[in-house]
């Protein structure tokens, strides 16, 4: 009787490692990829205050610029908006007007070939740069934005913030 | 080699993104009667943004009215977010952009904020 138990034991240990040694699965992970624009903050940029009445996001007034990355993964399909800023969205009550000066430039390209003329070929209205993305990849911009106030006065004491505005738009 | 070197850090630094598909959109008959519907996706890796907006818009970017379940609604942090839109069918042939836009909070810093705005196109035959 034990030698029936003892062979059963053996023959379902011998099934199971038969079993599962011989059995595999494929696990197949599947994905699709589909064209798009994509928008990256890679700096929000700081105010630097090189002097009372001004506010300044150049690296020499103590601030950064913005730097917003922009990827597109299909050719020819999307052109991009960067508006500087041209008012503050929260800051304390002001004693004067508030002049500003901005500018979009491309800093870096992943495509040095195929993007070298994204600034050239730029259109400005205002404030606002337009840019055609015309290859597919990785596009830095670049935005300075400076504030002063009317009659050399001085800011007042308190936070200030203004928005960059990146858009891409399907063409 | 610098500047691939330079490429290679400012893309392995941390990023923060905003981005939508489809790029082009197409609008189906819906279940209800009069109305068409289209679904858009956006996926939010900006964690300081919490809300997005949709607008629909004609190609000289005036407002069209559609439905959805809310006009702003949230995206959590690296999550992805598919919204229904409902659009009359008297619109149909005006609907050009479907956009999603950024909400920013109220900031306490001294700084410019960046607000992000996609747009998908609806493309007609032809185009």
């Amino acid at each position: 009787m034990s030698n029936i138990k003892t062979c059963l034991v053996a023959l379902s240990i011998t099934t199971m490692a038969t079993t599962g040694s011989g059995q595999s699965n494929d696990t197949p992970i599947n994905g699709t990829v589909q064209s798009r624009c994509v928008i990256q903050t890679d700096t929000p940029g700081t105010y630097g205050n090189p002097n009372a009445y001004e506010l300044s996001t150049k690296a020499t007034a103590g601030g950064d610029n913005a730097i917003i990355r922009v990827d597109v993964t299909l050719a020819n399909s999307y052109y991009v908006n960067i508006t500087a800023p041209s008012e503050f969205s929260s800051s304390p009550t002001l004693p004067d007007t508030v002049t500003w000066t901005g500018d979009t430039t491309v800093k870096t390209l992943s495509d040095a070939t195929g993007m070298s003329a994204y600034e050239t070929n730029k259109q400005e209205l205002g404030m606002t740069d337009k840019y055609d993305l015309t290859v597919t990849g990785s596009t830095w911009f670049e935005t300075e934005s400076i504030a002063t106030l009317g009659g050399s006065r001085a800011f007042p004491g308190g936070n200030y913030t203004s928005v960059v505005t990146a858009e891409c738009i399907a063409k | 080699m610098l500047r691939y070197v330079l490429l290679l850090i400012i893309m392995t630094t941390s990023v923060q993104a905003h981005e939508m598909v489809p790029t082009y959109p197409k609008l189906e008959s819906s279940y209800m009667e009069g109305l068409q519907k289209t679904n858009i996706t956006i996926f939010n890796k900006r964690p300081e943004v919490e809300y997005y907006e949709i607008g629909v818009f004609t190609k000289d970017w005036e407002p069209i009215p559609f439905v959805s379940t809310y006009r702003v609604f949230p995206v959590p942090y690296l999550s992805t977010v598919t919204v229904e839109l409902f659009i009359r069918d008297k619109d149909k042939e005006r609907v050009t952009y479907i956009c999603s836009k950024s909400k920013l909070r109220k900031s306490y810093e001294t700084r410019p904020a960046v607000s992000s705005r996609i747009c998908s196109k609806v493309k007609r035959r032809g185009e």
